[in-house]
C-alpha cells in the first residue's frame, strides 16, 4: 500500500487510517460531522497527496490535451485550470481531471488517485510527436485548506496577495518560505485553495511537514481541523459534485452525469466525441439526480429509487447531511423522473419519501464559495 | 472493567456482535457496547425495528429476521443483530432526535430496545458474561 508523505504526522495527529485507492489514507481524526462543520463554517485541512499528478509537456502538448480530454485547452491561459474528463473510445469516462496551464507548453493533469496509473498509460498509449509524460504524483505533496477562512489562514504565510487569485487560477508563490504552486480551486463546494509542493522525498519530506503544520498553525485562531477522506466525501456530496467510482464511470458519459459543460464539442475531434455526439441528439436514458429526504433515513450506495412505486434507479453517493440533518443522495435515473408525482428511496426494505433537488444541497447565500460575505 | 479504552459493565451479557442484554424481569433491554459505538464513529441515525416484530436469535449465516434495526455514521450501515429470540415490545424513540445518545451513553441512554423473548432458558447459554466479552474483545486487538 502507498504511504502518504505525511503519513507519520497523520499517525501522531491519532487519525483512523484506512486503505482507499491503494494508499493507506486518514479517514478522519476528530470525527467527521466536526471536521465537515470546520470546513462549512470556518476552515479545515485536507491531505489528498493521493491525488495523481500528470506532467504534460512540449510543441504538442496542447494538440496532445485537446485529442484525449473533453474541454477545450486552447481557452486556458497560463496560471489558469480548468475542469474536464477523459473519455474511452465509447464515450464513457475514464476519469474526472483537472488540467493546469503553468507555461506556454507546460500542463498539468490531476487525476483520481484510482485511475493514476490507467490514466498514465493511457496518455502514453495515445502521445504522438513532440510531448513528454511523465507521472510526479510520488514527489508531490497536495494539501488543500478549504472553507471561508482558508484565504485568512494562506495569507498569513505569504506575501502574495491572494485576494488577486481568482477561482481556478493558480500560480508559483511563496508560502511559510518554500516555492509551491497554489490554486483557488477544491472539493467541498467552498472556496479554498489546493496547494502543490513538488519535487518532494518520499523519504525526508521535512517540507511537506512544515507546511501541514504551519498551516494548521496559523488556522489555529480559525478553529482549524485536520480533516479526513470521510468529510471530503460528505461535503462534495452536499455540493453535488460527483466522484469517479459513483456517479462516473467507463460505462457512464459527462452528458448523462450532467457536467456536459466539460465537453467542448466545436473545439475539433477529440476520443469519444462522435459516440456523445450520438447521444445528444437521440436523448439520454438515464441522469444523474439529486434527491433529497423528506422522511427519515439515510439514502446509501445501491438503493433503490422509486418513481410513483417503481423501482427506476439507484443511489450512487449518500449520507446523512452533516450541515442539514437530513439524507441526500445523488443516482442515475430516466430523465422522466421529473414528472413523476412521488419520488422514494427504498431504505431497509421500505420506500421513504423523498424530493427531486438540484444541487448543491445547502444554501448557496450561506454555504459555498458563492456565499454573501458577512460583515 | 476496561479493555483498552473500552467499556464492559458487570451485570450485562454480550454478543460477539457487539450487543449488550441487560435482563428486566422477563423483559430484555439491548443496546450496543462501548466498543461498537467506537468502530462507528458518530452516529447519525439509527434505524428502530417495528415494535412487534418477531426476531430470531443470530446465528450465521444472519438473516433479516435476525435484525433490530441498524445504527448508522457517516460512512457505514451497522445491523443491530438481536441477542434471543422474541419480540419486539418497546423502542427507544429518543434515539430518533438525539442518534448520538449511542456514542456519548452505549449502555444507557442509548439502549436500542426491549424483546419479550420467547425461549429465555434455552438460548441464555449462548451469551457472553462479561469476562468472556473481555476475553473476546483482546482477541479482535
Amino acid at each position: 500500500m502507498k504511504q502518504l508523505h505525511l503519513a507519520k504526522v497523520h499517525r501522531s495527529l491519532s487519525a483512523q487510517m484506512v486503505p482507499f485507492a491503494g494508499w493507506e489514507m486518514p479517514l478522519q481524526y476528530s470525527g467527521i460531522v466536526g471536521e465537515h462543520m470546520a470546513v462549512r463554517e470556518a476552515v479545515g485541512l485536507f491531505d489528498i497527496s493521493h491525488m495523481g499528478e500528470i506532467s504534460v509537456r512540449g510543441p504538442m502538448a496542447l494538440d496532445f490535451l485537446q485529442r484525449v480530454t473533453t474541454n477545450d485547452i486552447s481557452k486556458l491561459m497560463v496560471k489558469e485550470a480548468h475542469y474536464s474528463t477523459v473519455l474511452n473510445e465509447r464515450g464513457g469516462t475514464k476519469d474526472d481531471i483537472f488540467t493546469y496551464r503553468l507555461g506556454e507548453q507546460d500542463y498539468m493533469v490531476v487525476v483520481n488517485a484510482a485511475n493514476a496509473d490507467k490514466i498514465f498509460e493511457w496518455f502514453k498509449s495515445q502521445a504522438e510527436g513532440d510531448v513528454e509524460i511523465e507521472n510526479i504524483t510520488m514527489s508531490t505533496v497536495m494539501l488543500a485548506p478549504q472553507g471561508s477562512k482558508a484565504q485568512a489562514v494562506l495569507q498569513k504565510l505569504t506575501d502574495f496577495d491572494l485576494g488577486t487569485l481568482g477561482r481556478f487560477r493558480a500560480g508559483f508563490i511563496e508560502v511559510a518560505g518554500m516555492e509551491v504552486l497554489v490554486s483557488r480551486s477544491g472539493y467541498t463546494g467552498e472556496d479554498g485553495f489546493e496547494i502543490y509542493l513538488m519535487g518532494e522525498p518520499q523519504s525526508k519530506p521535512m517540507r511537506g511537514e512544515k507546511l501541514w503544520n504551519e498551516l494548521l498553525r496559523a488556522g489555529l485562531e480559525f478553529g482549524i481541523k485536520p480533516c479526513g477522506l470521510g468529510a471530503r466525501d460528505s461535503l462534495r456530496i452536499e455540493a453535488g459534485y460527483v466522484l469517479y467510482g459513483h456517479e462516473l464511470t467507463e460505462e457512464i458519459t459527462p452528458l448523462e452525469a450532467r457536467i456536459g459543460f466539460v465537453v467542448k464539442f466545436d473545439k475539433g475531434d477529440f476520443i469519444g466525441r462522435e459516440p456523445l455526439l450520438e447521444q445528444k441528439g437521440g436523448g439520454l436514458s438515464r441522469v444523474r439526480v439529486g434527491l433529497r429526504m423528506r422522511e427519515r433515513g439515510v439514502p446509501r450506495e445501491g438503493y433503490g429509487i422509486l418513481a410513483d412505486g417503481e423501482v427506476v434507479g439507484r443511489v450512487t453517493s449518500g449520507v446523512l447531511s452533516p450541515l442539514l440533518g437530513v439524507g441526500i443522495a445523488m443516482g442515475y435515473a430516466p430523465p422522466e423522473i421529473e414528472t413523476a408525482r412521488e419520488v422514494a428511496i427504498e431504505i431497509h426494505g421500505k420506500p421513504r419519501a423523498a424530493e427531486l433537488v438540484r444541487p448543491p444541497f445547502y444554501d448557496t447565500a450561506k454555504f459555498g464559495f458563492g456565499r454573501k460575505q458577512v460583515g | 472493567m476496561k479493555v483498552g479504552e473500552h467499556e464492559i459493565l458487570e451485570g450485562l451479557y454480550y454478543t460477539r456482535s457487539h450487543e449488550w442484554i441487560k435482563f428486566e424481569g422477563n423483559l430484555a433491554r439491548v443496546g450496543v457496547t462501548d466498543y461498537a459505538q467506537k468502530q462507528l464513529g458518530d452516529v447519525v441515525y439509527v434505524e428502530l425495528p417495528e415494535i412487534g416484530k418477531s426476531v430470531k436469535q443470530t446465528t450465521e449465516p444472519k438473516t433479516k429476521e435476525m435484525e433490530l434495526g441498524a445504527v448508522e455514521s457517516i460512512k457505514a450501515v451497522s445491523a443491530v443483530y438481536s441477542p434471543l429470540s422474541g419480540t419486539v415490545k418497546e423502542t427507544n424513540q429518543v434515539l430518533q432526535d438525539r442518534p448520538e445518545l449511542i456514542n456519548t451513553s452505549p449502555y444507557s441512554e442509548g439502549w436500542i430496545c426491549v424483546l419479550e423473548p420467547s425461549n429465555i432458558e434455552g438460548e441464555r447459554g449462548s451469551l457472553l458474561s462479561p469476562d468472556a466479552y473481555a476475553t473476546f474483545l483482546k482477541t479482535l486487538g
